[in-house]
C-alpha cells in the first residue's frame, strides 16, 4: 500500500505542508508562544522530518525523539488539539483529502502520549 | 519627494513593491528615507534604537567595503515578531545634493532559507535511509553468499536467473557423523546445535583455506566440492586435504571437549551439475555422478576414514597416504575398486 507520502507526491507535499504549518504555529495565539526562542534552523528540521514520519515518508523521527524534544515543555491538551487543528488545515489548504489528513490525524493522535507532559492526557 | 506626479507615483510604488528600501545619511546613519516594507522587517526608523541591532551585526565590515568599493551585500537578522526573518541587505553609496547617502535595497529571503533547510533535513533522511538500504543490502548478499558460490551470485545478481552448469571434473566430499541420531535423542536441541554449529563453522574455514566450497549441510551431513564454478586442476587433492583436516581437527577437539565425535568421508570425483533450484525458496545445489558417488563412499567409510575411488589414487598419492583396499559392490554403483586416505605424516603433525 503506498504512503500518503507516496500519493501526493513525496518531498513536494511534505514541503509545502511544512511551511505553511511552520508559519500557523508561529502566528497562533495558542500555541504560537512555545516557539517565541526556539531557532528557526532547529523548528524547520524538526517539523520537516515528523511530518514526514505522519505522512508514511523517509523519516528518522523516533518516539523516544520525540518524547525528548518536548518533555522540558508544559504542553496542555488543548494546545495540542490546536497543533493538531493546525495541521490538518495546512493539509486541507494543499488540496489533500479529508480521508488522508483523518489518517495524518491519527498519526498524530497516536503520538500524543509522548508530545504531552506525563499525567496530562 | 511630493508635489511631482511622476515623483508621486515612483513613492507609491517603492511603498507597495516587496523590497525594503531606505536612504541613510552616511555621517550619522540617519534614515532619511524608507518603505513600508522596511519599516516592517526592522521597525519604524525614526524610533530611537529601532536599526540599531541590525546596524551593529553589519557595521564593520558594511563601512569597510562601502569605503573601499562603494558597495556590500550581506544578510541580517530580525525578530519583528515570533518568526525569525533572514533579510539580505545590498548598500551602495550615493550622493544626493553633494552629501554622502546609503541607499539600502533588502530582500526577505526567510522562506529560501527556510527552504534550504527543509531539504537539508530531508537529505540528511534520504542519505539516512539509504544507509540502511545499503546494509540491509549487504545483509541480504552476505546471506545469499551463503547459499551459493559468489560466482553464481554475481550471475544470479545480473541476470535474475542462474543457468545450470555442467562441470566435468569436479571432486565433492561427503561428511556423516557417527551415532548423531542418538545424540539427538540423548540430547537438548541446543546442545546438538552448539557442537554443529561449532565444528561446521571450523570445517567451512578448512574448506575456505583450500578453495573449496561448502554447498550445503543436511542435519549432520556436510557437503563440499572443488572444481566448481571455478574450474580447478588439482580438486581431488583440495578436497582430500579439507577431509584430513576435517578428521585432524576432530582429534584434537575430542581430547578437550565433553562430547566426542567420530566422522566418516566419502570422496568423489567426476561430473557434476550446479545450478541454483527453486524459484521463492531457492538455494544452489550441485548433484550429479560425482555426488552420487561421494554419499555412497561416506556410507560404506569406517568411523575416521576417507573412502575414495581408486581412480583418484594418482591425483592424491603425492600428497596423501593412500592405502589401496580393495573392491567392493556399492550400491547403485556396482563394483567399485577403493582406497583409504589418510593425511601425509609430516602435513598432519603440522596441522
Amino acid at each position: 500500500m503506498s504512503s500518503t507520502f507516496q500519493k501526493y507526491g513525496g518531498f513536494g507535499a511534505v514541503s509545502r505542508v511544512v511551511l505553511t504549518f511552520y508559519e500557523m504555529i508561529l502566528d497562533s495565539d495558542i500555541v504560537g508562544h512555545h516557539f517565541d526562542n526556539i531557532d528557526m534552523a532547529r523548528l524547520m528540521d524538526h517539523q520537516t522530518k515528523f511530518v514526514s514520519a505522519l505522512m508514511g515518508g523517509p523519516s528518522a523521527m523516533t518516539d523516544d525523539r520525540l518524547a525528548h524534544v518536548h518533555h522540558a515543555i508544559d504542553i496542555s491538551v488543548a494546545e495540542f488539539d490546536e497543533v493538531v487543528r493546525l495541521l490538518s488545515e495546512a493539509m486541507r489548504e494543499h488540496g489533500m483529502d479529508d480521508r488522508d489528513i483523518r489518517e495524518v490525524t491519527r498519526e498524530f493522535e497516536a503520538r500524543r502520549g509522548f508530545i504531552l507532559r506525563p499525567g496530562v492526557q | 519627494m511630493t508635489g511631482n506626479p511622476l515623483t508621486t507615483i515612483n513613492e507609491q510604488l517603492l511603498k507597495s513593491i516587496g523590497v525594503g528600501i531606505a536612504i541613510l545619511r552616511w555621517s550619522d546613519l540617519t534614515v532619511y528615507y524608507h518603505n513600508a516594507a522596511f519599516a516592517d522587517w526592522f521597525g519604524d526608523p525614526r524610533k530611537p534604537g529601532a536599526l540599531s541591532e541590525a546596524i551593529e551585526a553589519i557595521r564593520e565590515s558594511a563601512s569597510t567595503a562601502l569605503r573601499e568599493t562603494g558597495r556590500f551585500t550581506g544578510e541580517v537578522e530580525v525578530k519583528p515578531r515570533r518568526r525569525t526573518l533572514v533579510i539580505s541587505v545590498s548598500l551602495h553609496l550615493a550622493e544626493v545634493e553633494g552629501e554622502k547617502m546609503i541607499v539600502a535595497e533588502c530582500q526577505n529571503i526567510t522562506r529560501m532559507r527556510e527552504l534550504e533547510q527543509m531539504i537539508d533535513s530531508y537529505s540528511k533522511m534520504v542519505e539516512r535511509n539509504t544507509r540502511q538500504l545499503e546494509r540491509e543490502k549487504e545483509r541480504v548478499e552476505k546471506l545469499l553468499l551463503n547459499l551459493m558460490p559468489r560466482k553464481v551470485y554475481e550471475e544470479f545478481k545480473t541476470f535474475g536467473v542462474v543457468t545450470p552448469q555442467l562441470y566435468r571434473n569436479v571432486s565433492v566430499l561427503m561428511l556423516d557423523f557417527v551415532g548423531f541420531t542418538d545424540f539427538t535423542e540423548q540430547n537438548d536441541p541446543t546442545v546438538t546445535l552448539g557442537e554443529l554449529n561449532d565444528i561446521f563453522t571450523a570445517f567451512d574455514r578448512i574448506s575456505e583455506q583450500f578453495g573449496v566450497e561448502r554447498i550445503k549441510t543436511i542435519g549432520d551431513a556436510y557437503m563440499a566440492v572443488a572444481g566448481m564454478p571455478d574450474e580447478t586442476p588439482d580438486h581431488a587433492s583440495a578436497v582430500a586435504n579439507c577431509a584430513v583436516r576435517f578428521l585432524r581437527f576432530l582429534e584434537r577437539r575430542n581430547q578437550s571437549h565433553r562430547f566426542k565425535w567420530e566422522a566418516r568421508i566419502g570422496i568423489g570425483s567426476g561430473a557434476a551439475v550446479g545450478s541454483v533450484v527453486g524459484v521463492q525458496k531457492y538455494v544452489y545445489d550441485v548433484f550429479g555422478p560425482a555426488v552420487n558417488m561421494a554419499a555412497r563412499l561416506e556410507v560404506f567409510a569406517h568411523p575416521m576414514k576417507i573412502v575414495a575411488p581408486v581412480e583418484m589414487k594418482y591425483d592424491l598419492i603425492d600428497g596423501f597416504q593412500v592405502e589401496e583396499i580393495g573392491a567392493y559392490d556399492i550400491k547403485g554403483l556396482g563394483s567399485m575398486e577403493l582406497i583409504n586416505v589418510e593425511g601425509n605424516l609430516s602435513l598432519a603433525r603440522s596441522f
